[in-house]
C-alpha cells in the first residue's frame, strides 16, 4: 500500500482498498477498509447482517459510490473494470418461474462479449456448456432454470460467472442453503479458478466454509475488524468483536450462532 | 355458416381495414406484453390507459392531433414512473397511483370546463375500429414496426435485466435505460391503439394473450406463437361474429370489445385447463414449486 510499490507488485494485486468508505444511502455505510486481495487469493468476507456485506460487493461492482478513501479494481477504476468481474448472487433471489433454460442463464454470462444486438454465437454456447459441465450440470443445460433444486441453480450462476471468464469473482452467500454436492463441487471449481489466477471475495456466514474455500478473510460490521491470512483473521476474539458480543463460538473456529 | 362468419365480412372494405388493425396491434400487443408480464408491468399498462386522457383532452381543446397529445403525456408518465421508481424507495405500484390519479384528475378538471367534448371521448376510450382510415393503418404499422424492432434488438438485454437485475447491473448494463426503453414501447403500443381500439381495450391486447401464452408455455418462443395465436384468431372470429350480427341478426355488438370478450375466453380455457390439470396431477404441480428435496440438506453444514 505503499507509495513504493513497484509495477511488478501491483501486477499481481487484484483488488485494494485504501481507507474506503462505500455508501449507498444513510443506511447502508461501511467504512475504513484497507487491505489487498492479489491474484490467486480467496477472501472471506464475514460479518452479522446488515454489516455492510453487500454494500462493500457493490462498491467493487462500481454500483456504490466510494465516498472517501479508493477501491482499486484490476488496477482500475470499479466502473471499468465491470467486464472483468463476475457477480455471483444468491440463487434463491431469482425468479423461478422465468423460462429460460440453465444454458439460457450460463448464456447471459457471454451477452457483453457478444455485444449488443447479436445474439451469443456458437463459441459462446460451447464455453458456457462447457462451464456447465465443469459444474456437473451437463445433463441438466436444457432444463429449465426453475425445475432445478436450489443447489443446482447457484451452480449454474457460479457456471455464468466462470463463462464470463473473469479475473475476479464476487460471491454472495453462495453455499447459503445447498446440498453437500454442490458445496464439494463449488469448493472444487474455485480451487481451479483460483489456481488459474481468478480472485475471489465472497460474503458468507459460515466459517468451516471459509477455511475450506478461502486463505484471507475480512471482517466487517460497518468498519473493518480485521484483514488477513485467514487464520489470524478469524479468531474468537477478532470474531466477538465484529459480531458486538453476540456470537457465541462453537466447536473451535468452525460456526457461528448468533443470539439476538 | 364458416365461411359466413370469417371470410364473408371481410369482402367489405373496412372490415379489411379493421382485421389489419387488429392484427398489428395483436403482432407488437403481444411481443411487447411479454416482457410487461416478465417485468410484471401490468399496472404501468393499464395506468397509461388513463394518464394519456388528459393529453387527449389538451390536444381537443387546443386543435392539435389527439395522438400527439395521447403521445406527450404517455412519455410524461412513463419518464416520471421511471425516474420516481429508480431514484425514490417508493414502490411501483403506489408510484404508479399517485401518477393515475393525478393525470386523470387533470383530465376531468379539463373535461368539466369544456361541454362538447363527450362525445368524442367515447370514441377515444372504446375506439372506433370500423372507420379506422388508410393513414391511421399506416401509422399503426410504423409504431408495429418499430416496438417488434427494438424488442428483438434488445431482446437478451431486456430477458437479463428481468431475470437478474443485479446481474445485469453487475455486468454494467444500465438498468434504468433499460427500463425506460421497455416502458416507452408500452406506452407507444397504448397510444397507436387509440383510434382502433381505444386506451382501455388496448391493455387487453397487451396483457391477455401474453399471460394466456405465458400460462399455455414454458419457452419464449412457444409463449409468443400461443400469444399471437390467440389474439389473431380472436381477432378474426370476434370481427366476423359483430359483423355477422350486427349487419344481419340486428343485435349490435362493439367490434373491438367482442375481440377482447374472445381474447379472455380463451384466456379463461388455459386458466381452467392449468387449474384441473394441477388438481389432478401433483407432478405437475411439481414443476412449479421446484424446490427439491435436496435443497436444504442439514448435512451441507
Amino acid at each position: 500500500m505503499s507509495s513504493s510499490q513497484t509495477s511488478a507488485d501491483a501486477e499481481r494485486i487484484a483488488l485494494r482498498f485504501h481507507d474506503a468508505t462505500a455508501a449507498y444511502d444513510s443506511d447502508a455505510v461501511i467504512g475504513s477498509i484497507n487491505g489487498t486481495v492479489r491474484f490467486g487469493d480467496s477472501v472471506a468476507l464475514i460479518g452479522p447482517n446488515g454489516a455492510g456485506k453487500s454494500t462493500l460487493i457493490k462498491a467493487v461492482l462500481g454500483l456504490v459510490p466510494v465516498v472517501a478513501g479508493s477501491i482499486e479494481v484490476l488496477g482500475t477504476t470499479p466502473a471499468r473494470a465491470r467486464g472483468r468481474v463476475a457477480y455471483v448472487p444468491q440463487a434463491d433471489g431469482l425468479d423461478a418461474d422465468f423460462p429460460v433454460s440453465a444454458l439460457d442463464v450460463v448464456l447471459m454470462g457471454r451477452y457483453r462479449a457478444a455485444g449488443w444486438l447479436r445474439r451469443p454465437g456458437k463459441v459462446d454456447r460451447e464455453i458456457a456448456q462447457e462451464a456447465l459441465e465443469r459444474l456437473g450440470l451437463a445433463d441438466r443445460a436444457s432444463d429449465r432454470f426453475g425445475v432445478l433444486s436450489g443447489g443446482q441453480r447457484q451452480r449454474v450462476m457460479l457456471a455464468r460467472a466462470v463463462a464470463q471468464r473473469a479475473q475476479l469473482l464476487l460471491l454472495d452467500e453462495p453455499f447459503n442453503g445447498v446440498d453437500t454436492t454442490t458445496t464439494e463441487v463449488v469448493l472444487e471449481v474455485l480451487h481451479e479458478l483460483r489456481a488459474e489466477g481468478a480472485s475471489v471475495v465472497m460474503a458468507t456466514h459460515d466459517l468451516s466454509i471459509a477455511h475450506l474455500a478461502c486463505n484471507e478473510a475480512c471482517l466487517v460490521n460497518r468498519h473493518q475488524f480485521a484483514f488477513g491470512p485467514i487464520t489470524s483473521t478469524l479468531t474468537p476474539e477478532l470474531l466477538r468483536k465484529t459480531y458486538g458480543g453476540q456470537a457465541v463460538l462453537l466447536a473451535g473456529d468452525s460456526s457461528i450462532v448468533v443470539s439476538g | 355458416m364458416l365461411s359466413r362468419l370469417l371470410i364473408e365480412p371481410f369482402t367489405v372494405s373496412y372490415m379489411q381495414r379493421a382485421l389489419l388493425s387488429v392484427v398489428l396491434l395483436s403482432i407488437m400487443g403481444v411481443v411487447c406484453g411479454l416482457h410487461v408480464v416478465f417485468r410484471r408491468l401490468t399496472f404501468l399498462a393499464e395506468a397509461l390507459q388513463h394518464t394519456v386522457f388528459p393529453g387527449i383532452v389538451i390536444a381537443f381543446l387546443t386543435g392539435q392531433s389527439l395522438l400527439l397529445g395521447a403521445t406527450a403525456a404517455a412519455i410524461l408518465t412513463v419518464v416520471m414512473f421511471s425516474l420516481a421508481s429508480s431514484k425514490t424507495n417508493a414502490d411501483t405500484d403506489s408510484v404508479l397511483a399517485v401518477l393515475v390519479t393525478l393525470f386523470f384528475g387533470l383530465g376531468v378538471v379539463l373535461v368539466s370546463r369544456s361541454g362538447s367534448f363527450q362525445h368524442d371521448l367515447t370514441t377515444l376510450v372504446f375506439g372506433r375500429l370500423l372507420s379506422v382510415s388508410t393513414a391511421e393503418l399506416v401509422q399503426t404499422g410504423v409504431v408495429a414496426v418499430v416496438v417488434v424492432a427494438v424488442l428483438i434488438a434488445l431482446h437478451k438485454e431486456l430477458m437479463l435485466r428481468a431475470f437478474d437485475e443485479s446481474g445485469a447491473k453487475s455486468m454494467g448494463y444500465s438498468v434504468v435505460t433499460l427500463d425506460l426503453v421497455l416502458n416507452c414501447l408500452v406506452a407507444a403500443v397504448v397510444v397507436a391503439s387509440v383510434r382502433s381500439v381505444g386506451t382501455v381495450l388496448m391493455v387487453a391486447f397487451i396483457v391477455t394473450p401474453a399471460l394466456t401464452g405465458r400460462m399455455a408455455a414454458r419457452r419464449v418462443g412457444y409463449m409468443l406463437a400461443v400469444g399471437l395465436g390467440c389474439s389473431l384468431v380472436a381477432g378474426w372470429v370476434g370481427l366476423g361474429l359483430s359483423y355477422e350480427l350486427s349487419v344481419h341478426r340486428g343485435v349490435n355488438l362493439a367490434a373491438g370489445a367482442t375481440v377482447v370478450l374472445l381474447m379472455t375466453v380463451m384466456f379463461l380455457l388455459v386458466a381452467g385447463y392449468q387449474a384441473i390439470r394441477r388438481s389432478y396431477a401433483p407432478e405437475a404441480h411439481n414443476l412449479y414449486a421446484p424446490e427439491a428435496q435436496d435443497s436444504y440438506a442439514p448435512e451441507a453444514r
